[in-house]
């Protein structure tokens, strides 16, 4: 596990993107600086209860967030945060996740 | 007089599990034959073909020649999943305008089976599988739901508003011997089924079946004595239409929809039969407000009042909901299909009485949010 996801900044123009691309969709500039982004909001979330071709399948719970440094982002969601809720960010295996953020 | 159009449908039977023996290459099989038997064309005239599936592979579309014995000077391989029918669609008719082959061949379908399915929805692309499928995001159903959620914040709705969808399209059903789900959806029965993935319950999320869908494109004068052929008034496509930063709410048709019209000479009044991609009716809701359908964009009131109590024909053939979807690509040539049979007066039970003019949609490839492909096409009777 590692605080933060990494998202992808433009040298060009500063816009941020998550999946990574191969050219920025604001200027089209080739070249990027990697990020981290630690925080976001919950929007929307689901508890996803059947998976298709499974048959021991846990609930588990994702959310659309929206990040502080600005792309959204699906994630996994590592607890009960709600809608609006402050969820800090991690990321495991490449997939990013989030639970409620303290303090 | 257009000089291409579509002078003929076929498909497979549908079937949640297939049997041994059955298989993607059988389904087209079935489907190309009920094709061109439709048509009246024989194998032999056939010099052009597009196809899209999931689950030809290793195969690819010139295999796919091979196998059925076609010699051809024209050949395409689709990707688009949703939109693949309608994209296939637009390249076939300038095949045909272009004289690049007089007669095309259009198929598409799958038969992954549920496992194989579920196969595809974690590897569906590189975003998906480095970034959704570890979460265990439950494939579409899964980016649906969240794309539902912010629809009913947006704009009010209520989880029945979908059920008077998924009601409608089943009552459609019922009338199609070729429909997998076809008792009778109560509202009742609809609230109460499991859910998925909040908030989809059974009846919202596509049921995956095996099987496949053809059609046949040509001059209008090769259509069976007899029978008019269907023309495209107008087509349009969409590929990656806001790089994913956008709600999901608004679907690739939004950008063409004005010149669509324009370009048909018609108005969204004008239309009798319409058939749009239904995944989930969330995204029905969305394609529909996109081709400007839905009155003062009140999407809970088009649901209560013109779905619910007015019953407008939409997914006339039960839609993929109650239909089946036999992967995306044939999925959308079901929606072809049927506006063909609605236009030409060959709907049955279910033909929607003096229909001139369809639209259909197709809409696909979930790239990370959302969907980024989509497309519409305005159909008409050829006199």
């Amino acid at each position: 596990m590692s605080a933060g996801v990494c998202i992808w900044q433009c040298k060009g123009c500063g816009t941020k993107v998550f999946p990574q691309r191969l050219l920025c969709p604001h200027c089209h500039g080739a070249a990027f600086d990697e990020e981290r982004v630690h925080e976001g909001v919950v929007e929307e979330l689901s508890v996803i209860r059947h998976m298709i071709g499974q048959e021991s399948w846990q609930p588990r719970r994702i959310a659309n967030v929206r990040t502080k440094d600005g792309p959204m982002m699906t994630v996994g969601l590592r607890d009960e945060a709600g809608e609006g809720a402050v969820v800090e960010l991690f990321q495991e295996e490449g997939g990013p996740f989030g639970r409620r953020k303290t303090g | 007089m257009p000089s291409a159009a579509i002078i003929g449908v076929g498909q497979s039977g549908y079937t949640r599990r297939p049997e041994p023996g059955q298989s993607t290459h059988t389904f087209i099989r079935d489907a190309v034959v009920a094709a061109l038997a439709d048509a009246q064309i024989d194998a032999r005239d056939v010099h052009g073909m597009a196809v899209a599936s999931f689950s030809l592979a290793p195969d690819t579309a010139v295999d796919l020649a091979w196998k059925l014995g076609l010699s051809l000077r024209w050949l395409l391989q689709d990707t688009n999943g949703g939109s693949s029918a309608m994209n296939m669609l637009g390249h076939a008719l300038r095949g045909i305008e272009s004289g690049a082959a007089d007669v095309i061949l259009v198929v598409g379908g799958d038969a992954t089976g549920l496992a194989g399915y579920g196969r595809i929805a974690a590897n569906y692309n590189i975003a998906t599988r480095d970034h959704l499928a570890p979460l265990g995001h439950g494939g579409p159903n899964g980016v649906y739901a969240l794309v539902t959620s912010r629809q009913m914040k947006k704009y009010g709705l209520a989880k029945s508003d979908y059920g008077h969808i998924a009601i409608a399209q089943r009552a459609f059903a019922a009338k199609n011997p070729f429909a997998v789900y076809r008792a009778p959806l109560t509202m009742e029965a609809y609230l109460a089924a499991p859910m998925v993935a909040d908030p989809l319950s059974r009846y919202d999320c596509v049921p995956v079946v095996a099987g496949a869908q053809a059609i046949v494109l040509a001059h209008p004068d090769r259509a069976p004595p007899g029978r008019a052929a269907v023309g495209v008034r107008a087509h349009r496509a969409s590929f990656n239409y806001d790089n994913q930063a956008g709600d999901g709410l608004a679907t690739g048709i939004s950008t063409f929809a004005a010149e669509l019209w324009q370009a048909a000479g018609v108005a969204p009044r004008d239309i009798d039969v319409a058939s749009i991609y239904d995944d989930y009716p969330g995204m029905v809701l969305a394609q529909l407000d996109d081709l400007g359908m839905i009155a003062d964009h009140d999407l809970a009131r088009f649901c209560r009042r013109d779905i619910g109590e007015e019953r407008r024909p939409i997914n006339t053939w039960g839609g993929m909901l109650s239909a089946g979807q036999p992967g995306g690509p044939a999925g959308g040539l079901n929606a072809i299909s049927e506006a063909v049979l609605q236009l030409q007066g060959r709907a049955g039970e279910r033909q929607v009485e003096g229909a001139r003019l369809a639209v259909a949609t197709g809409y696909g490839m979930t790239m990370y949010r959302y969907g980024g492909t989509a497309a519409a096409a305005i159909l008409e009777r050829v006199e």
